[in-house]
């Protein structure tokens, strides 16, 4: 898949490499390393490609340290990557060119970018200036920005008054107020109570829906990602392990559905056979008085399900995949070899 | 980031400005304080060298106890205006990544500093030129430029701020190679203590580091000014001092911008 | 808790090697400073308000131990203190088990500027030998107890500065303000006009830190000066942690 002109972000082969300073405990070591300084190196990003094409708002999954973070700020220009191909826009982001910085946004959930002592309004009308937003737009976009964001009482005063919460709401306004067509979103979320998260990813979407803004988001909670993202580019040490939609990353991902029967309480028993109709003794997860739970094989499903409906005395029967959040530990578990091999059945 | 059009630069300065003003109308008090401080050293200087004066029969090295109370307030009135104090946030702006959000802004971080700068100055010298005027009655300074002299004054203070800031910033771009730079940035503010003329006037200095201060840039950072306004120099000095500035100047707008694409080359390779 | 904190210190230390040779060579020049200070002044008079100058260098030698015992410990622990306020990250060291005040006051240990310290030192033993047969035991025991009694009145004016920052919020600069005054400390108080001696005697006491010591030890100490310099000492000791828990008692974290 070679990447054309209208994809609005490609990325080939990119690798980032950090060097870090290699450490021992005690005083002795580092005495020693006053003499010597041994480093070593870390590949944060092992070399990933993928496309973006422009309107599409594309999840980052992975553990800690798996390189999202890095891959984001390579994207924004921010870091300098070891080697590969990477454009934004038509950009090369850490050329760090004007135009393209005046088009994409950064907002990290960790991180402040509204200047911390002084009132929101005069970080955005700094924005403004900066940004060179024309003065009717920017009253129209603070005032749309204020009723979507319930702002009002929040712009009055310094950042560092706010609550969490607040504060990555006046965040995300101060960082859409020069209507940025790339958005780069590391754990928007983070740290927010249930209701600001959905607040805020409710606020994502409607941004991005309205302005056909394409997007990056990285959240450790899969609710956002479930929320927002069609597509999910799961990552692992560094390498990408996974690019498609959610309900493939599933299939792909878990071989296995759960079965959950709940047998009439006035039926037979069934405890002498219950192996036998399972079929094998290891899908069988747990028999408790009227509930049985099974873990079989995706292929198995149907078959199994036929056989228990047909020989038992069932009340309901629910199929389900497993949770999302199961996968995804699933995945990064089998680690990138496991991953592959599976690629290749 | 080149072709900044004026205009908008204009308006990135005057939206800095209203922010700086709530900023620094939040924290009078700390600003009030810090003022007091730095109005402090002059006096210690002026007390010991009018001692010292005293001690001799009224003058040293050609000043008296009225021409030092002219020479530490002047440049009290000088260093205010030219100081900066970026490169010591510059550690800690790296350090916990807080240059990012400075790097992704289409415009230049110089110019961020720059207005804080000029902004807090304005502010500052409401206080520090009704101070100096007590200092100057109350020592019975003695203080009488010539038209000349206070004309030349101006271009030499402005040149002196541009000077100062640019090598300043430059200085504190030290912090994308090294973790710690608190270390350099007092050895620095030393040498400009030392350098500049802040301790004692560069004539009372030895003739070595008379040299050495105008070799380097630091007396035409601070001491150039203060020399030319109390009419100490001939109009020869006063433009050789002039040129010698513009020089460093040019000097260190190519060190900067050599240093600041290295830096940021750097900082973006060892992880924002 | 205060070797583990140097040890901590040192281990940090180490791992910035390049900030030694900084930070000795810092020191180098500030001593090279203050001493071609007195240099300059000593080369257009023979003495400064009845100070002579080898009386001066073991003034820059107390002024460069003392300053280096705050630089060492107390600056950046008071520093580290009115940060965790501002950003609320005290949270974490009053939920340790130990007494906070002591925690916070050896919070953070800059070991490279106890070549200051040494330096200082040093430059007490040249002015003592410069002395000769003026310095006895006896003034020597009296400049330790008033050395003593003046970090401890530097320590808990720092410590009482620092609490203010429960109170108003951005105050680094309030350290800036004793530097400042500390500075002044670099020339014995006497020579100042009397509105500025009293306010480094009783406002800023930098001179019971610098100048009293060495009046001690070149004998100029009136015993009342000694018995004053110890009761000060007690009674900011008692304030200062007095103030200090009333600032606790005002933290709020820093969303508050």
């Amino acid at each position: 898949m070679s990447g054309t002109p209208e994809q609005a972000i490609q990325v080939r082969e990119l690798r980032k490499t950090y060097v870090v300073p290699e450490r021992e405990g005690g005083l002795a070591a580092a005495a020693r390393s006053l003499v010597r300084r041994r480093t070593r190196e870390v590949p944060a990003v092992a070399g990933i490609s993928f496309d973006v094409a422009p309107g599409e708002i594309v999840g980052f999954l992975g553990p800690n340290g798996a390189g999202k973070t890095t891959t984001l700020k390579v994207l924004s220009g921010l870091l300098h990557p070891t080697s590969g191909e990477v454009t934004a826009l038509g950009h090369v982001p850490w050329q760090r060119e004007t135009a393209f910085l005046r088009r994409m946004t950064l907002i990290m959930g960790q991180r402040n970018q509204l200047a911390w002592d002084i009132p929101v309004v005069d970080s955005f009308d700094l924005n403004r200036a900066i940004y060179q937003i024309p003065a009717a737009e920017y009253r129209e976009r603070v005032k749309e920005l204020v009723e979507l964001l319930e702002l009002e009482e929040l712009l009055r005063k310094p950042v560092r008054n706010l609550s969490l919460g607040e504060r990555m709401k006046c965040e995300v306004a101060g960082s859409l107020l020069h209507r940025p067509d790339v958005l780069f979103l590391d754990e928007p979320t983070i740290g927010l109570d249930v209701t600001m998260q959905r607040r805020i990813r409710n606020f994502i979407a409607h941004y991005t829906e309205r302005t056909g803004a394409t997007t990056l988001l990285t959240s450790h909670y899969m609710a956002d990602v479930e929320a927002l993202c069609r597509r999910v580019l799961v990552i692992h040490h560094g390498q990408l392990l996974y690019d498609g939609d959610l309900a493939g990353l599933v299939t792909r991902f878990s071989p296995h559905k759960t079965i959950v029967i709940d047998l009439e309480p006035s039926g037979p028993a069934v405890d002498g056979r219950i192996e036998a109709l399972v079929g094998s003794p290891d899908w069988l997860v747990s028999h408790a008085e009227d509930r049985l739970t099974l873990r079989v094989p995706r292929s198995e499903t149907a078959a199994v399900t036929t056989r228990l409906l047909a020989n038992l005395q069932v009340a309901d029967v629910i199929v389900e995949e497993p949770p999302i959040d199961e996968v995804i530990d699933l995945v990064f578990a089998a680690g990138p070899a496991d991953a592959q091999a599976k690629d290749a059945r | 980031m080149r072709g900044l059009p004026l205009r908008q630069l204009v308006d990135v300065y005057r939206a800095k400005f209203r922010a700086e003003i709530a900023l620094q109308f939040a924290y009078r008090w700390a600003l009030a304080i810090w003022l007091l401080g730095l109005l402090l050293q002059p006096i210690v200087y002026l007390v010991v060298w009018t001692t010292v004066a005293r001690s001799q029969g009224g003058t040293v090295g050609g000043f008296s106890a009225r021409d030092f109370a002219a020479y530490f307030t002047i440049f009290m009135v000088v260093n205010q205006l030219t100081f900066t104090w970026h490169y010591w946030e510059f550690e800690w702006r790296v350090r916990q990544g807080f240059f990012s959000p400075l790097l992704l802004r289409p415009i230049h971080p110089l110019h961020n500093d720059l207005a804080e700068n000029v902004t807090f100055k304005l502010l500052t010298f409401t206080v520090v030129a009704p101070v100096a005027v007590l200092l100057l009655v109350t020592f019975n300074a003695s203080l009488n430029p010539s038209p000349w002299q206070v004309l030349a004054f101006l271009p030499a203070l402005v040149f002196a701020f541009a000077l100062r800031f640019l090598l300043e910033w430059t200085l504190a771009l030290a912090a994308f190679w090294l973790t710690r730079v608190t270390a350099i940035n007092q050895a620095y503010y030393l040498a400009v203590v030392f350098l500049s003329g802040q301790m004692a006037p560069l004539e009372l200095l030895p003739e070595a580091v008379q040299v050495i201060a105008a070799v380097l840039p630091f007396r035409w950072m601070v001491a150039f000014p203060v020399e030319t306004v109390l009419g100490r120099l001939s109009p020869m000095e006063v433009a050789v001092g002039l040129a010698a500035q513009l020089i460093w100047i040019g000097l260190a707008l190519g060190l900067l911008r050599f240093g600041w694409r290295a830096g940021v080359r750097r900082y973006s390779a060892v992880g924002a | 808790m205060l070797w583990l904190s140097f040890r901590l210190g040192a281990l940090n230390a180490i791992q910035y090697r390049a900030d030694f040779m900084v930070q000795l060579f810092q020191s180098l020049i500030g001593l090279g400073i203050a001493l071609g200070g007195i240099a300059v002044v000593f080369s257009q008079t023979d003495q400064l308000g009845g100070w002579r100058q080898e009386e001066l260098i073991a003034l820059i030698g107390v002024f460069m131990l003392v300053g280096g015992l705050i630089a060492v410990v107390i600056r950046p622990s008071m520093e580290q203190l009115m940060e965790g306020v501002r950003l609320g990250t005290l949270d974490f060291t009053l939920t340790k088990p130990a007494d906070a005040q002591v925690l916070v006051s050896v919070k953070r240990v800059e070991i490279w500027r106890l070549v200051e310290v040494v330096l200082g030192a040093a430059l007490i033993v040249l002015a003592m030998v410069q002395l000769g047969e003026r310095v006895s035991l006896e003034r020597v025991a009296a400049f330790a107890v008033t050395m003593l009694a003046g970090v401890a009145i530097v320590y808990s004016f720092l410590l009482i500065l620092s609490t203010l920052a429960f109170w108003l919020v951005r105050l680094e600069n309030i350290l800036v303000i004793f530097h400042s005054m500390y500075e002044a400390g670099r020339w014995p108080v006497g020579i100042y006009p009397p509105w500025l001696r009293a306010t480094l005697t009783f406002v800023v006491p930098v001179a019971f830190a610098i100048t009293v010591p060495v009046e001690a030890l070149v004998g100029r100490l009136e015993p009342a000066t000694l018995v004053g310099s110890l009761l000060l000492a007690v009674a900011f000791l008692i304030a200062s942690r007095w103030f200090w828990r009333l600032g606790l008692r005002h933290y709020t974290g820093a969303s508050a």
